[in-house]
Protein backbone atom coordinates (compact mmCIF):
# COMPACT_ATOMS: atom_id res chain seq x y z
CA UNK A 1 0.00 0.00 0.00
CA UNK A 2 1.56 3.06 -1.07
CA UNK A 3 1.71 5.93 1.43
CA UNK A 4 -0.53 8.22 -0.72
CA UNK A 5 -3.09 5.49 -0.72
CA UNK A 6 -3.01 5.15 2.91
CA UNK A 7 -3.71 9.26 3.37
CA UNK A 8 -6.05 9.69 0.92
CA UNK A 9 -8.63 9.38 3.00
CA UNK A 10 -7.97 12.93 4.59
CA UNK A 11 -10.77 14.32 6.95
CA UNK A 12 -10.40 17.95 5.92
CA UNK A 13 -11.14 19.61 2.65
CA UNK A 14 -9.24 22.31 0.80
CA UNK A 15 -11.51 24.77 -1.59
CA UNK A 16 -11.42 24.71 -5.40
CA UNK A 17 -9.27 26.97 -7.40
CA UNK A 18 -11.95 28.25 -9.40
CA UNK A 19 -15.46 28.10 -8.48
CA UNK A 20 -17.04 28.08 -10.85
CA UNK A 21 -14.47 25.51 -12.80
CA UNK A 22 -12.85 27.45 -15.22
CA UNK A 23 -12.29 24.36 -17.61
CA UNK A 24 -8.67 25.79 -18.19
CA UNK A 25 -5.40 24.18 -18.61
CA UNK A 26 -1.96 26.17 -18.07
CA UNK A 27 1.22 23.92 -17.74
CA UNK A 28 3.59 25.53 -15.68
CA UNK A 29 1.34 28.35 -14.11
CA UNK A 30 2.16 29.50 -10.62
CA UNK A 31 -1.53 28.71 -9.47
CA UNK A 32 -0.99 28.54 -5.50
CA UNK A 33 1.20 29.06 -2.64
CA UNK A 34 1.34 27.49 0.40
CA UNK A 35 3.12 29.27 3.51
CA UNK A 36 4.30 27.03 6.17
CA UNK A 37 4.81 28.60 9.60
CA UNK A 38 4.98 28.16 13.37
CA UNK A 39 2.55 30.91 13.85
CA UNK A 40 -0.38 31.27 11.68
CA UNK A 41 -2.42 33.86 13.77
CA UNK A 42 1.30 35.89 13.77
CA UNK A 43 1.17 35.30 9.99
CA UNK A 44 -2.40 35.96 9.30
CA UNK A 45 -1.98 39.32 10.78
CA UNK A 46 0.51 40.37 8.98
CA UNK A 47 -0.28 38.96 5.67
CA UNK A 48 -4.42 40.57 6.36
CA UNK A 49 -2.47 43.88 7.33
CA UNK A 50 -0.47 44.20 4.14
CA UNK A 51 -2.65 43.26 1.21
CA UNK A 52 -6.31 42.87 2.81
CA UNK A 53 -6.34 38.64 2.45
CA UNK A 54 -9.04 37.66 4.52
CA UNK A 55 -8.89 33.83 6.16
CA UNK A 56 -10.73 30.71 6.28
CA UNK A 57 -9.70 28.65 8.37
CA UNK A 58 -9.80 24.99 8.90
CA UNK A 59 -8.53 22.01 10.51
CA UNK A 60 -6.19 19.88 8.26
CA UNK A 61 -5.54 16.77 9.43
CA UNK A 62 -3.10 17.29 12.41
CA UNK A 63 -2.57 20.84 11.44
CA UNK A 64 -3.99 24.69 11.43
CA UNK A 65 -4.72 25.50 8.02
CA UNK A 66 -5.89 29.19 6.78
CA UNK A 67 -7.42 29.84 3.01
CA UNK A 68 -6.22 32.94 1.96
CA UNK A 69 -8.90 35.00 0.27
CA UNK A 70 -8.82 38.02 -1.97
CA UNK A 71 -12.18 39.40 -3.35
CA UNK A 72 -13.39 36.01 -2.68
CA UNK A 73 -11.29 34.64 -4.06
CA UNK A 74 -8.76 32.00 -2.86
CA UNK A 75 -5.54 33.05 -3.47
CA UNK A 76 -2.96 31.03 -0.77
CA UNK A 77 -2.31 28.78 2.06
CA UNK A 78 -1.20 28.83 5.53
CA UNK A 79 0.10 26.03 7.41
CA UNK A 80 0.77 25.84 10.92
CA UNK A 81 3.50 23.41 11.57
CA UNK A 82 6.06 22.77 14.03
CA UNK A 83 9.63 23.63 13.02
CA UNK A 84 11.52 20.25 12.66
CA UNK A 85 13.65 19.35 15.39
CA UNK A 86 17.49 19.49 14.15
CA UNK A 87 19.02 21.26 11.77
CA UNK A 88 18.28 24.48 11.11
CA UNK A 89 14.67 25.71 8.92
CA UNK A 90 13.01 28.66 8.28
CA UNK A 91 9.30 29.13 7.12
CA UNK A 92 8.87 29.50 3.60
CA UNK A 93 6.12 29.94 0.89
CA UNK A 94 5.89 26.48 -1.59
CA UNK A 95 5.37 27.46 -5.45
CA UNK A 96 2.53 25.30 -7.10
CA UNK A 97 2.83 24.58 -10.97
CA UNK A 98 -0.28 23.56 -12.96
CA UNK A 99 0.22 20.22 -14.34
CA UNK A 100 -2.99 18.47 -15.98
CA UNK A 101 -1.58 15.26 -15.03
CA UNK A 102 0.30 15.20 -12.16
CA UNK A 103 1.46 11.57 -12.03
CA UNK A 104 3.25 11.77 -15.52
CA UNK A 105 4.50 15.14 -14.98
CA UNK A 106 6.08 13.88 -11.79
CA UNK A 107 7.86 10.89 -13.29
CA UNK A 108 9.33 13.26 -15.93
CA UNK A 109 10.94 15.04 -12.87
CA UNK A 110 12.01 12.18 -11.10
CA UNK A 111 13.41 10.67 -14.58
CA UNK A 112 15.61 13.96 -15.25
CA UNK A 113 16.94 14.20 -11.48
CA UNK A 114 14.10 15.24 -9.07
CA UNK A 115 13.23 14.14 -5.88
CA UNK A 116 10.13 13.37 -4.43
CA UNK A 117 9.45 15.18 -1.15
CA UNK A 118 5.93 14.41 -0.40
CA UNK A 119 4.12 11.80 -3.26
CA UNK A 120 0.53 12.29 -4.63
CA UNK A 121 -2.31 13.51 -2.52
CA UNK A 122 -6.04 14.21 -3.95
CA UNK A 123 -8.14 16.66 -2.40
CA UNK A 124 -11.66 16.39 -3.79
CA UNK A 125 -11.82 19.92 -3.97
CA UNK A 126 -8.43 21.05 -4.86
CA UNK A 127 -7.11 18.30 -7.01
CA UNK A 128 -4.11 15.94 -7.10
CA UNK A 129 -0.94 17.30 -5.85
CA UNK A 130 2.77 16.25 -5.10
CA UNK A 131 5.97 17.86 -3.67
CA UNK A 132 9.63 17.45 -5.52
CA UNK A 133 13.02 19.14 -5.30
CA UNK A 134 14.25 19.91 -9.06
CA UNK A 135 17.79 18.72 -9.50
CA UNK A 136 19.56 21.61 -7.84
CA UNK A 137 17.21 21.30 -4.71
CA UNK A 138 14.76 23.94 -4.98
CA UNK A 139 11.34 22.87 -3.67
CA UNK A 140 8.22 22.96 -5.74
CA UNK A 141 4.79 21.42 -5.75
CA UNK A 142 2.25 20.23 -8.87
CA UNK A 143 -0.99 20.65 -9.08
CA UNK A 144 -3.70 19.58 -11.34
CA UNK A 145 -6.28 21.73 -10.32
CA UNK A 146 -9.87 19.53 -9.79
CA UNK A 147 -11.67 22.97 -11.11
CA UNK A 148 -8.94 24.34 -13.92
CA UNK A 149 -6.46 26.49 -13.44
CA UNK A 150 -7.36 30.21 -12.89
CA UNK A 151 -7.44 31.92 -16.67
CA UNK A 152 -5.17 34.31 -17.47
CA UNK A 153 -6.01 38.10 -15.61
CA UNK A 154 -3.53 40.21 -14.79
CA UNK A 155 -3.55 39.65 -10.92
CA UNK A 156 -5.02 42.69 -9.09
CA UNK A 157 -2.71 44.43 -6.34
CA UNK A 158 -2.73 41.44 -3.71
CA UNK A 159 -2.36 38.24 -5.37
CA UNK A 160 0.27 37.08 -7.11
CA UNK A 161 1.97 38.38 -10.49
CA UNK A 162 5.07 36.42 -10.63
CA UNK A 163 7.76 33.82 -10.07
CA UNK A 164 11.08 33.69 -10.16
CA UNK A 165 13.87 30.43 -9.86
CA UNK A 166 17.01 31.13 -8.33
CA UNK A 167 19.71 28.45 -9.45
CA UNK A 168 23.22 28.00 -9.72
CA UNK A 169 22.49 26.76 -13.41
CA UNK A 170 19.81 28.82 -14.87
CA UNK A 171 20.38 27.18 -18.44
CA UNK A 172 20.46 24.00 -16.79
CA UNK A 173 17.44 24.07 -14.96
CA UNK A 174 15.39 26.38 -17.49
CA UNK A 175 16.38 23.04 -19.75
CA UNK A 176 14.30 21.06 -16.71
CA UNK A 177 11.39 22.42 -16.29
CA UNK A 178 11.43 22.48 -19.90
CA UNK A 179 10.72 18.49 -20.05
CA UNK A 180 7.76 19.22 -17.48
CA UNK A 181 5.68 21.84 -19.19
CA UNK A 182 6.94 22.68 -22.60
CA UNK A 183 7.79 25.61 -21.68
CA UNK A 184 9.22 28.13 -24.64
CA UNK A 185 12.82 29.30 -23.06
CA UNK A 186 14.02 32.90 -23.64
CA UNK A 187 17.35 34.54 -22.78
CA UNK A 188 16.48 37.86 -20.91
CA UNK A 189 18.97 40.74 -21.51
CA UNK A 190 21.52 41.47 -18.39
CA UNK A 191 23.62 43.52 -17.45
CA UNK A 192 25.01 41.56 -14.65
CA UNK A 193 26.39 39.00 -16.50
CA UNK A 194 24.38 36.56 -15.18
CA UNK A 195 21.79 34.07 -17.33
CA UNK A 196 18.24 35.42 -16.97
CA UNK A 197 15.72 32.98 -18.75
CA UNK A 198 11.90 33.94 -19.19
CA UNK A 199 9.96 30.77 -19.69
CA UNK A 200 6.60 30.98 -21.08
CA UNK A 201 3.23 28.63 -22.17
CA UNK A 202 0.28 29.73 -24.14
CA UNK A 203 2.67 32.75 -25.10
CA UNK A 204 2.63 34.10 -21.67
CA UNK A 205 5.42 34.63 -19.34
CA UNK A 206 5.05 32.32 -16.59
CA UNK A 207 8.50 32.47 -14.61
CA UNK A 208 11.92 33.21 -14.60
CA UNK A 209 15.29 31.30 -13.84
CA UNK A 210 18.23 33.48 -13.08
CA UNK A 211 21.77 32.02 -12.20
CA UNK A 212 22.39 33.26 -8.66
CA UNK A 213 24.80 35.66 -7.51
CA UNK A 214 28.43 34.21 -8.10
CA UNK A 215 29.37 34.62 -4.77
CA UNK A 216 26.97 32.14 -3.61
CA UNK A 217 28.56 29.61 -0.98
CA UNK A 218 25.42 31.21 1.34
CA UNK A 219 22.97 30.74 -1.18
CA UNK A 220 20.55 27.78 -2.53
CA UNK A 221 18.17 27.35 -5.19
CA UNK A 222 14.99 28.17 -4.17
CA UNK A 223 11.86 29.78 -5.73
CA UNK A 224 10.42 33.18 -5.06
CA UNK A 225 7.31 34.49 -5.63
CA UNK A 226 5.75 37.76 -6.08
CA UNK A 227 2.75 39.44 -5.32
CA UNK A 228 1.44 42.77 -7.19
CA UNK A 229 1.67 45.87 -5.36
CA UNK A 230 0.85 49.45 -5.94
CA UNK A 231 4.42 51.02 -4.58
CA UNK A 232 7.18 48.71 -3.67
CA UNK A 233 8.41 51.44 -1.53
CA UNK A 234 5.28 51.98 0.44
CA UNK A 235 4.58 48.44 0.88
CA UNK A 236 8.37 47.76 1.72
CA UNK A 237 8.24 50.03 4.87
CA UNK A 238 5.28 48.27 5.66
CA UNK A 239 6.92 44.94 5.86
CA UNK A 240 9.13 46.72 8.31
CA UNK A 241 6.36 48.14 10.49
CA UNK A 242 4.99 45.18 10.52
CA UNK A 243 8.36 43.58 12.00
CA UNK A 244 9.19 41.90 8.22
CA UNK A 245 12.54 42.84 7.24
CA UNK A 246 13.79 43.84 3.30
CA UNK A 247 16.18 41.52 1.82
CA UNK A 248 16.57 43.86 -1.35
CA UNK A 249 15.56 47.12 -1.23
CA UNK A 250 12.82 48.60 -3.76
CA UNK A 251 14.72 48.35 -7.19
CA UNK A 252 13.84 49.01 -10.75
CA UNK A 253 13.91 46.01 -12.70
CA UNK A 254 13.16 45.07 -16.26
CA UNK A 255 11.70 48.31 -18.26
CA UNK A 256 11.84 50.24 -14.87
CA UNK A 257 9.56 48.24 -12.98
CA UNK A 258 10.12 48.21 -9.64
CA UNK A 259 10.13 45.46 -7.28
CA UNK A 260 11.48 44.30 -3.59
CA UNK A 261 12.52 41.49 -1.83
CA UNK A 262 11.12 41.21 1.88
CA UNK A 263 10.45 38.25 4.15
CA UNK A 264 8.06 37.93 6.92
CA UNK A 265 8.15 37.82 10.63
CA UNK A 266 8.81 34.64 10.93
CA UNK A 267 11.35 34.46 7.88
CA UNK A 268 9.66 33.80 4.64
CA UNK A 269 11.11 35.58 1.96
CA UNK A 270 8.19 36.81 -1.22
CA UNK A 271 8.77 39.52 -3.58
CA UNK A 272 6.55 42.64 -3.98
CA UNK A 273 7.17 44.21 -7.68
CA UNK A 274 4.57 47.16 -9.29
CA UNK A 275 2.81 46.62 -12.02
CA UNK A 276 0.68 49.02 -14.41
CA UNK A 277 -2.49 48.02 -16.38
CA UNK A 278 -0.33 49.48 -19.25
CA UNK A 279 2.90 47.20 -18.70
CA UNK A 280 1.48 44.17 -20.19
CA UNK A 281 2.40 43.49 -23.78
CA UNK A 282 -0.41 41.05 -25.05
CA UNK A 283 0.63 39.23 -28.15
CA UNK A 284 -1.03 37.70 -31.02
CA UNK A 285 -2.05 33.71 -29.64
CA UNK B 1 -0.71 -13.38 26.79
CA UNK B 2 -0.93 -16.45 24.40
CA UNK B 3 1.55 -17.43 21.28
CA UNK B 4 -1.74 -16.61 19.20
CA UNK B 5 -1.88 -13.37 20.53
CA UNK B 6 1.49 -12.35 20.49
CA UNK B 7 2.12 -13.45 17.09
CA UNK B 8 -0.94 -10.96 16.44
CA UNK B 9 0.43 -7.85 18.14
CA UNK B 10 4.06 -8.83 16.29
CA UNK B 11 2.14 -8.84 13.07
CA UNK B 12 0.31 -5.54 13.72
CA UNK B 13 3.16 -3.62 15.31
CA UNK B 14 4.99 -4.45 11.96
CA UNK B 15 2.71 -4.15 9.87
CA UNK B 16 2.65 -0.31 11.67
CA UNK B 17 6.23 0.21 11.12
CA UNK B 18 6.09 -0.77 7.24
CA UNK B 19 3.13 1.81 6.83
CA UNK B 20 5.41 4.65 9.13
CA UNK B 21 8.26 3.88 7.39
CA UNK B 22 6.59 3.87 3.41
CA UNK B 23 4.81 7.65 4.39
CA UNK B 24 8.78 8.93 5.47
CA UNK B 25 10.08 10.01 2.30
CA UNK B 26 13.92 9.63 1.97
CA UNK B 27 16.24 13.11 1.48
CA UNK B 28 15.45 16.23 2.83
CA UNK B 29 11.65 16.05 2.05
CA UNK B 30 8.10 16.22 4.37
CA UNK B 31 7.33 13.60 6.16
CA UNK B 32 4.39 11.78 5.66
CA UNK B 33 1.28 12.73 8.01
CA UNK B 34 -2.25 12.70 8.01
CA UNK B 35 -1.97 16.25 8.05
CA UNK B 36 -1.73 18.34 4.93
CA UNK B 37 1.68 17.70 3.44
CA UNK B 38 1.86 21.32 1.11
CA UNK B 39 4.15 23.19 3.88
CA UNK B 40 7.85 22.91 3.33
CA UNK B 41 10.64 24.62 5.75
CA UNK B 42 13.41 25.89 3.52
CA UNK B 43 16.61 25.46 5.41
CA UNK B 44 18.07 28.30 7.00
CA UNK B 45 21.56 30.04 7.38
CA UNK B 46 20.78 31.11 3.26
CA UNK B 47 20.66 34.38 1.86
CA UNK B 48 18.03 35.46 -0.04
CA UNK B 49 18.86 38.82 -0.82
CA UNK B 50 21.83 40.91 -1.79
CA UNK B 51 21.14 41.43 -5.56
CA UNK B 52 23.73 42.91 -7.66
CA UNK B 53 22.95 46.06 -9.45
CA UNK B 54 21.53 44.90 -13.16
CA UNK B 55 20.07 41.44 -11.62
CA UNK B 56 16.48 41.38 -13.30
CA UNK B 57 14.29 38.56 -12.37
CA UNK B 58 10.91 40.17 -13.71
CA UNK B 59 8.65 39.88 -16.48
CA UNK B 60 9.40 42.10 -19.49
CA UNK B 61 6.60 45.02 -19.81
CA UNK B 62 5.72 46.76 -22.65
CA UNK B 63 7.08 50.33 -23.73
CA UNK B 64 6.08 52.84 -21.19
CA UNK B 65 8.89 53.04 -18.69
CA UNK B 66 11.61 51.50 -21.29
CA UNK B 67 14.70 51.45 -20.29
CA UNK B 68 16.54 48.85 -22.14
CA UNK B 69 17.57 49.13 -25.47
CA UNK B 70 17.87 45.48 -26.35
CA UNK B 71 15.37 43.84 -24.69
CA UNK B 72 14.98 41.67 -27.70
CA UNK B 73 15.63 37.99 -26.47
CA UNK B 74 18.85 36.44 -28.94
CA UNK B 75 18.50 32.64 -27.25
CA UNK B 76 22.75 32.20 -27.80
CA UNK B 77 23.47 30.68 -24.95
CA UNK B 78 24.68 32.10 -21.92
CA UNK B 79 28.56 33.31 -22.60
CA UNK B 80 28.03 31.28 -26.06
CA UNK B 81 27.67 28.02 -24.71
CA UNK B 82 24.57 25.97 -26.37
CA UNK B 83 22.27 26.41 -23.97
CA UNK B 84 20.99 23.21 -22.19
CA UNK B 85 17.23 24.07 -23.29
CA UNK B 86 15.68 24.31 -26.44
CA UNK B 87 15.54 28.20 -27.18
CA UNK B 88 12.50 29.86 -28.81
CA UNK B 89 12.34 30.92 -31.99
CA UNK B 90 15.23 33.37 -33.10
CA UNK B 91 12.73 36.06 -34.10
CA UNK B 92 10.25 35.97 -31.21
CA UNK B 93 10.46 38.18 -28.25
CA UNK B 94 9.88 36.99 -25.19
CA UNK B 95 6.04 37.45 -24.17
CA UNK B 96 4.69 39.75 -21.00
CA UNK B 97 1.86 38.42 -18.54
CA UNK B 98 -1.33 38.36 -19.57
CA UNK B 99 -2.86 41.80 -19.64
CA UNK B 100 -6.70 41.21 -19.43
CA UNK B 101 -8.23 42.59 -16.42
CA UNK B 102 -11.33 40.03 -14.75
CA UNK B 103 -13.84 43.01 -15.69
CA UNK B 104 -13.65 42.78 -19.16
Amino acid sequence: MSCAAAVAAADFELPALNSPPSGEHHAGKMVWADLVTPNLAAAEKFYGTLFGWTFQSTRAGNSDYAVAMLDGRPIAGMLEKAIPSGGRHQSAWLTFLAASDVDSVKKTALAHGAKLLAGDRSYPMRGQQCVLSDPEGAVFALLASSSGDPPDYLPVAGEWIWTSLHAKDAGAEAAFYQQLFSYDVFEAPSDDGLEHLILSSDNYARASANDLERDSAHRHSHWLNFVRVNSAVETAAKVRALGGRVLVEPRPDRQGGMLAVVADPAGAPFGLMEWSDSDSKEEPK
Amino acid sequence: MNTRNRLRVGIFGAMTLALLSACAVTGVGVEGSVGYDGGYYEPSGYDYGGWGVGYRVGPSRCCEHRDDHHDHPVNRGHAGRAPAYHPAPAGRSAPSIPGRSRSH
